[in-house]
């Protein structure tokens, strides 16, 4: 409550404050289930755009969203305001996506290409290419290259890039997360930013 | 350039080294060329990062979306045994395969007491008819005994000292 007093004595429209989700929170811990859809309906776009970024799939970042709320709900007691509740929120979702992808790799015979990726692959040994190839690009046509890809990695290498870039997590975090050493982390993040920079670099070819 | 320095430069661009190893790369890049160009291009995917995701919107509307949620929210609340089942201890789970086998242990060893107490009796009333058959200590004798009404017959293989008639080889005792 007194984040938002604050902002709008400063002169910032209220807006760019995010929402104080404390009151609802406590109310959901008590068991208020209206409290608790007033919170889904405030984290809903969020909590599903993290699980789509990891899973590139709708109906499967629909169900572990839907799921996360679920297991939210059940936890909520857990829940000690340590961290937001979005970022706790976060935190449920994208472990829940880190199993459903543990379970599809499981199922799935890895090809010698993933393989190959897995280790760094031929991008390891690319040669540098110093040129920005997103630079001058407004920011929305940014983030949809960005966003194209990202659709183009290996699941493990861009759920390193999203808990990196996105979720600001440190490697020994995102080591914790996604169950392996924190070598394969800078590994993964190693070959996924150059490949990364590849491939931008291939979209503006294509755009000149 | 090798792996490790390839991972250590990446740390130096995402702040994860320590003072004195930041400076010993600073230093780097003040003479190495080829790690200043990685380096440049770590920090340039880096930036652009930055910039953010492309915002996603949920294609589902609130009500049915929510709908959803408090259905499976409210089937949960009505299955807590159920939901609890999965998550069995050792001892729980030991315990669901010794009841029944231990059940099975006891009938079995139920079974062998009645059969060797069955065959035990069996003895025991061929022992009383063997008793009876012997109760003349004869060899060339045989006896009948019939309880219900009282009364023994024996017949002998030869001519008793006292007969009462010479046709008729029994004794009614």
């Amino acid at each position: 409550m007194s984040a938002v007093q604050k902002t709008s004595e400063s002169g910032l429209t209220p807006a760019a404050a995010p929402p104080n989700d404390s009151p609802l929170v406590k109310a959901a811990q008590g068991g208020d289930m209206r409290a608790f859809e007033e919170l889904v309906a405030r984290h809903r776009d969020k909590i599903y755009a993290r699980a789509f970024s990891m899973m590139r799939n709708e109906q499967d970042a629909i169900d572990l969203s839907q799921e996360a709320w679920v297991k939210a709900w059940q936890r909520l007691a857990q829940f000690q305001g340590d961290s937001s509740f979005a970022t706790w929120l976060t935190r449920i979702v994208i472990n829940l996506c880190l199993d459903q992808l543990r379970k599809h790799k499981r199922h799935r015979a890895e090809s010698i290409e993933e393989m190959d990726e897995e280790s760094g692959g031929v991008e390891r040994q690319m040669p540098v290419v110093t040129i920005n190839p997103t630079a001058g690009l407004e920011r929305g046509e940014l983030r949809q290259r960005i966003d194209r890809a990202l659709g183009q990695l290996s699941a493990s290498h861009r759920t390193v890039i999203v808990l990196h870039e996105f979720e600001e997590m440190e490697y020994k975090e995102i080591a914790k997360t996604m169950g392996c050493s924190i070598g394969t982390v800078m590994s993964r993040l190693f070959y996924a930013r150059r490949r990364m920079a590849s491939l931008l670099a291939d979209l503006k070819k294509a755009e000149s | 350039m090798n792996t490790e320095l390839q991972l250590k430069l990446q740390s130096y661009v995402d702040g994860e080294l320590s003072a004195s190893e930041s400076r010993q790369i600073a230093d780097l890049l003040a003479r190495d060329a080829e790690a200043a160009a990685l380096v440049q291009q770590l920090q340039n995917t880096k930036s652009a990062f930055a910039n953010g995701e492309l915002e996603v919107k949920l294609p589902e509307s609130r009500e049915f979306y929510w709908s959803k949620i408090s259905r499976e929210i409210e089937r949960e609340n009505r299955q807590p045994v159920a939901a609890a089942e999965p998550s069995l201890s050792l001892w729980q789970s030991l315990q669901r395969l010794l009841i029944p086998a231990g059940a099975f242990a006891a009938l079995t060893l139920i079974g062998l007491v009645g059969l060797f107490a069955l065959r035990t009796t069996n003895q025991d009333s061929f022992s009383v008819h063997y008793e009876s058959d012997n109760a003349v200590a004869d060899a060339d004798a045989f006896t009948y005994n019939d309880e219900e009404n009282g009364t023994t017959f024996i017949w002998f293989s030869y001519p008793s000292e006292n007969e009462f008639t010479e046709s008729d080889d029994s004794l009614i005792l």
